[in-house]
């Protein structure tokens, strides 16, 4: 078998099978041309202006590494004028972070970027060891992955940056979608395949309007490997500690399978994700392409998790869907329930079925069902026997129950600002500032632990 | 005499050593977490179905009158209980009111997959089973003889010979996941030509919530996602055909269909073709629908609530817009919008001339 020339120049021999597009290349056509489509992203969507200044999400790892080292080498190649720094969130856990971020200062002084890092403690007040040792190993990814969402955009906010772009590459959107696929979540399937996020509204908004954009969007997390090895590029690669996965680890096992088959597939699953985002009731924007649309789109706290951390909903593996499963399942009865009263009146004629149906009705609701909705189910038993002679009662029984199955399906986040630090909420106060009054409050019982552990 | 039973009932504790719906005969089966005897078991399943129907206006019609409705029949479980079902249902209403509200016209495409003889062999027997509807069948091969479908396909074909043959053009597709898509796309316009010629008002799909749930997430990974809407719902899936594809089975779980063929009686696993189990084979010659069942039939036996929300989902997004002259805007293959969609003047979408790369071209 001789070896293949490069498909680009023809001249030297191609060592790299581009998983993208199936092309042959010689490392130095690779790189240009990861750069060159790179640089295409960003000059299709007007993604930056001239003179811009941009903080670049440094977790030392693969992504933000090599979208550094692009960004650097676009901005000095097309003289853009970027004023790029580079911003670093530490967790402060101890064997965590520490490696990664001396990769990124060594990534600073050879790239030439100023470099700020940020510890949770100087942003909140506690470091995730801090955390960990007050709330237990047990939900601390919820902390961490929520306070990892506000992170960089206060980080922006103190460098007085209102732009910041993630390394989040075509495998990690891809994943995003089949995972909000998984859990049925209608608003950010609108959201997730969105090339910039954030209100946008400028530096004067504080840390509440920082811009979010993620420029490699469409490179493969492969193709950004190779990018890092042919350069040379310095990067550690560290998993959390604490965080196993959950839907994201149950939806990159299929994306990689997905990959292995037809590699082409992960962009196939990200342009279905901006499809989708145009089909999503309420959805505003018609015509033209997704990724060519740059509009403010509010955030979620998936666009956070490029680092390998999971998002604010970590669990153990399979507790996340075990959970969303139990939560359907019981809405599921609900319904149902909500249906089997609209049948009731036409069995009423006959003995027999009603009293059957009326069996299946009532067992699972009586065992099954939360203190709450028992509640609900009492009241539908203290209707009952009222059934034949009061009719309108049931009417109104089966209006309501009808109403409530149609509200929920459609209820949508309502964003609006956190009344305490203004950062974009669906609440009146953030899950950062409820997270921090939990803490907070808890704080003077770890003298009395302590003491406690000691006796 | 109704009330006081009922209230007596009402506040009976649950044995949950007993089916949890009649607390009378022992369970045979856990159905998202309630124990069920066979007789509910059977009525759980064919009241999911019945509902669905009833949801299509089905209901009395006039003698002579009553909506002709179209069953393809693969000869797998799913099609088999749904044609069982509806049999019942019919002959329930029969028997109720003298008439029915819509008859059935079963349609069996004979792909060439299985063992021929033993698909004749089911045919009739199924046939014999259940002998008051009407039956045709059609082989895969006439979708080939579709207008356009030659010009379609020849395009692909460098060393052609016509009139090309079904099993030249799937040899010659590069992929396990180009064959099952090809094959899915002729089987759904063979199936929607035959209703048109029966003057069938609808298809009676019988996909599974699995089964749709696979479809969601295949069709996300071929990049087709925007024609998820149109279909996987009930409704006219493709305008200006008149015909509407409607999917009474999809409240139920495949593996729920499964447990259904062994215990009604009397069970229909004879009349079942016998689909031997896969060996396992490298990564390489599995299909993307393949993947999606396999992951699927995981998903489905720890969080059955998660792939049925994954169809509802699917069910919220809206349907694609109808363009102006949407006739001459759609992929000749799948029928999905071309806009945006598809190379300049090209009559297939990305998607479609992916599937169509012959090896050569691949190569």
């Amino acid at each position: 078998m001789p070896p293949h020339p490069c498909e680009s120049c023809h001249t030297s021999r191609a060592q790299i099978l581009r998983p993208s597009t199936g092309t042959r290349l010689c490392a130095p056509c690779f790189t240009l041309a990861f750069e060159t489509e790179t640089a295409a992203t960003i000059t299709s969507s007007s993604l930056f202006h001239p003179g811009e200044r941009i903080a670049i999400g440094a977790s030392g790892g693969k992504d933000s590494t090599v979208l550094a080292s692009v960004l650097q080498t676009l901005n000095t190649r097309y003289s853009w004028g970027l004023q790029l720094v580079l911003l670093s969130i530490d967790e402060g856990i101890a064997g965590y972070r520490d490696h990664s971020l001396e990769a990124v200062k060594r990534n600073a002084e050879v790239l030439g970027l100023p470099l700020k890092i940020l510890g949770y403690e100087e942003l909140y007040g506690w470091s995730m060891d801090a955390v960990v040792a007050q709330v237990g190993r047990k939900g601390n990814c919820t902390y961490c992955g929520v306070f990892r969402r506000q992170a960089l955009d206060r980080g922006a906010a103190v460098l007085g940056v209102a732009h910041v772009v993630t390394g989040h590459n075509a495998d990690d959107v891809a994943e995003t979608v089949v995972m909000n696929l998984l859990r049925g979540d209608l608003a950010r399937l609108g959201r997730g395949t969105s090339l910039v996020t954030g209100t946008g509204g400028g530096a004067e908004g504080g840390f509440a309007s920082v811009k979010r954009s993620k420029p490699l969007m469409w490179a493969y997390e492969k193709e950004i490997v190779m990018y890092a090895h042919h350069k040379r590029l310095d990067y550690f690669s560290t998993e959390c500690i604490y965080s196993p996965e959950a839907f994201r680890g149950s939806a990159r096992t299929l994306i990689k399978n997905l990959e292995r088959i037809r590699p082409e597939s992960i962009l196939d699953v990200v342009r279905s994700g901006i499809d989708m985002a145009r089909l999503v009731p309420g959805a505003g924007g018609e015509g033209g392409s997704g990724s060519q649309r740059v509009e403010a789109i509010p955030r979620d706290a998936e666009d956070d998790t490029g680092g390998g951390c999971s998002g604010g909903n970590g669990e153990d593996a399979g507790g996340e869907m075990a959970r969303v499963e139990e939560t359907l399942r019981l809405d599921e009865r609900a319904e149902e329930e909500g249906t089997e009263t609209e049948i009731r009146l036409p069995a009423k004629a006959t003995n027999g079925q009603r009293h059957d149906r009326d069996v299946a009705h009532t067992g699972p609701a009586a065992t099954a069902l939360p203190p709450l909705v028992n509640g609900q189910n009492h009241d539908r038993h203290t209707h009952t026997p009222d059934i034949a002679t009061v009719p309108i009662r049931t009417k109104q029984e089966k209006k309501s129950g009808r109403k409530t199955a149609s509200d929920a399906p459609p209820s949508k986040q309502r964003l609006g600002q956190c009344e305490r630090c203004g950062y974009l909420s669906s609440q009146a106060v953030c899950k950062a500032c409820m997270l921090l009054e939990g803490l907070n409050k808890a704080r003077p019982r770890t003298g009395i632990k302590v003491g406690g552990a000691g006796g | 005499m109704a009330g006081p039973p009922k209230t007596r009932r009402d506040n009976v504790a649950v044995d949950n050593s007993l089916c949890r719906r009649c607390q009378t005969n022992a369970p045979t089966i856990t159905v998202r977490t309630e124990p069920l005897c066979s007789a509910c078991f059977n009525k759980y399943v064919s009241t999911k179905i019945v509902k669905r129907m009833e949801s299509f206006r089905v209901r009395h019609a006039e003698v002579g009158q009553e909506r002709l409705l179209l069953l393809p029949l693969s000869l797998r479980a799913c099609s088999i209980v749904l044609l069982h079902i509806l049999s019942q249902h019919l002959r329930v209403q029969g028997e109720k009111s003298g008439r029915t509200g819509y008859r059935l016209h079963v349609l069996y495409v004979e792909d060439g997959k299985g063992e021929a003889s033993e698909a004749s062999k089911l045919y009739e027997l199924i046939q014999h089973r259940y002998p008051e509807h009407t039956y045709s069948t059609r082989p895969l091969s006439d979708a080939l003889a579709l207008p356009g479908m030659q010009e379609l396909l020849i395009q692909n074909q460098p060393a052609a010979t016509i009139p090309l043959d079904l099993s030249t053009i799937l040899t010659t597709l590069t992929s396990a996941t180009s064959r099952t898509d090809l094959h899915h796309h002729l089987l759904r316009k063979l199936v929607l030509h035959s209703a048109q010629s029966h003057t069938c008002s609808a298809i009676l799909w019988a996909s599974s919530t699995t089964r749709l749930a696979e479809r969601t997430l295949a069709e996300t990974a071929k990049g087709r996602a925007f024609a998820l809407p149109a279909q996987t719902r009930d409704g006219e899936a493709q305008l200006g055909t008149g015909t509407a594809f409607y999917y009474p089975m999809r409240d139920l779980l495949r593996k729920e269909v499964l447990s259904y063929t062994s215990l009604v009686s009397p069970d229909l696993e004879e009349l079942i073709l016998d689909e031997r189990p896969r060996p396992a084979v490298s990564t390489r010659d599995t299909s993307i629908d393949e993947l999606m069942r396999q992951y699927f039939s995981s998903v489905e036996r720890e969080y059955p609530s998660i792939v049925a929300n994954v169809v509802r989902t699917t069910g919220k997004l809206l349907v694609e817009r109808v363009e102006e002259g949407w006739l001459e805007g759609r992929c000749e293959l799948c029928d999905v919008g071309l806009r945006g969609r598809a190379p300049e003047r090209s009559r297939l979408c990305f998607g479609c001339i992916r599937v169509l790369q012959t090896r050569e071209a691949g190569g």
